[in-house]
């Protein structure tokens, strides 16, 4: 009896151990549980990217589900996504953009607002255009206020303005049938 | 060489204008900034604080952390303005709850564990000694003896 126990406590242990590390080592680190979830939207009142003088606030959310799709020109896995983006919203999935830019640094505004557009129409007219509109990020106080830590990020919002899925990294077919669609037809059934 | 290095810190002087400089009238904020900085936790690249990633959050952070305290707030409210946001990952300072109190707990355990595992496996041996060998050592005596 004192035997097995001898060799019972260091297998039970490695065995845990090695649980921990597996586990660890196909966990993706950057896939936190958002703080956002399950509240609604903080509030805003930022621009339209193309027509800065329409200032938007979280009433666009209301009464319809919305993919909130966070990214920017500079970023290489948006450009990916979007074509499969353009697919959903002809499959009558609302998209708007929330966008920023890494170089409209607020603390030397290095780039100015045309230079964006521009750029943000030429990379739409080449991959597809799936939003709505663009809701322009200026300071990226926005995103700073959801938890984003980068791009691509997409959240899903319900009816009600309430965050019901904050996904880190693009959205391609894999992702949306088996991460997105279902929560999504479940709230468009609301 | 003097001139030399005048031409230097004269080519290179824009380089240090990008860098990010954020100055406090009061030095207790100064200070405050350095240490909260370093004790935030950079959200896209996890192994580093906000005070060495050069990731763009990190340099948004870093500008918020700057503006909260212009703005008057504590250090206890800042962490807390960060970890309603990011979690309590993006703190260093782990808090204390029935998951991450085993960070404390299991070293302690292991301490008085094996402290006793010591202590009684020795007090077995002496035991073990005084009685087998004792009565072999006896019963070879007695041989010798008769």
């Amino acid at each position: 009896m004192k035997k097995i126990s001898i060799f019972l406590i260091p297998i039970t242990l490695f065995v845990l151990v090695s649980i921990f590390l597996y586990k660890g080592l196909y966990g993706d680190p950057r896939q936190l549980d958002s703080t956002v979830l399950n509240k609604p939207a903080p509030d805003f009142a930022l621009p339209d990217l193309m027509q800065p003088d329409v200032i938007y606030d979280p009433s666009i959310f209301e009464g319809q589900v919305t993919l909130m799709n966070v990214w920017g020109v500079w970023c290489v896995t948006c450009a990916v996504e979007l074509p499969y983006l353009t697919e959903l919203s002809q499959q009558g999935v609302r998209i708007i953009g929330l966008y920023y830019d890494q170089d409209t640094d607020p603390d030397f505004g290095i780039k100015s607002i045309p230079t964006i557009q521009q750029e943000v129409t030429t990379k739409l007219a080449q991959l597809g255009n799936p939003y709505e509109f663009n809701v322009f990020d200026v300071k990226r106080d926005y995103s700073l206020d959801l938890g984003v830590t980068g791009a691509p990020e997409t959240f899903l919002i319900d009816k009600q303005g309430v965050i019901r899925m904050h996904h880190i990294g693009d959205i391609n077919t894999r992702v949306w049938r088996s991460k997105i669609a279902p929560l999504y037809n479940e709230l468009m059934a609301q | 060489m003097k001139k030399l290095i005048l031409l230097f810190v004269l080519v290179t002087s824009p380089l240090w204008a990008l860098e990010e400089a954020y100055n406090f009238d009061d030095p207790v904020k100064q200070k405050l900034f350095l240490e909260l900085t370093q004790e935030l936790r950079c959200p896209q690249c996890q192994n580093q604080n906000i005070a060495d990633s050069d990731a763009m959050i990190a340099h948004d952070l870093r500008r918020k952390v700057y503006e909260l305290l212009n703005e008057g707030k504590s250090r206890a409210e800042i962490v807390d303005f960060m970890k309603s946001r990011y979690g309590d990952f993006v703190s260093y300072q782990p808090p204390v709850t029935p998951l991450t109190i085993w960070l404390w707990l299991l070293p302690v355990i292991f301490v008085i564990g094996a402290a006793w595992f010591v202590l009684t496996q020795r007090k077995k041996q002496v035991n073990d000694f005084d009685e087998d060998v004792l009565a072999k050592a006896d019963s070879l005596l007695e041989k010798e003896n008769d």
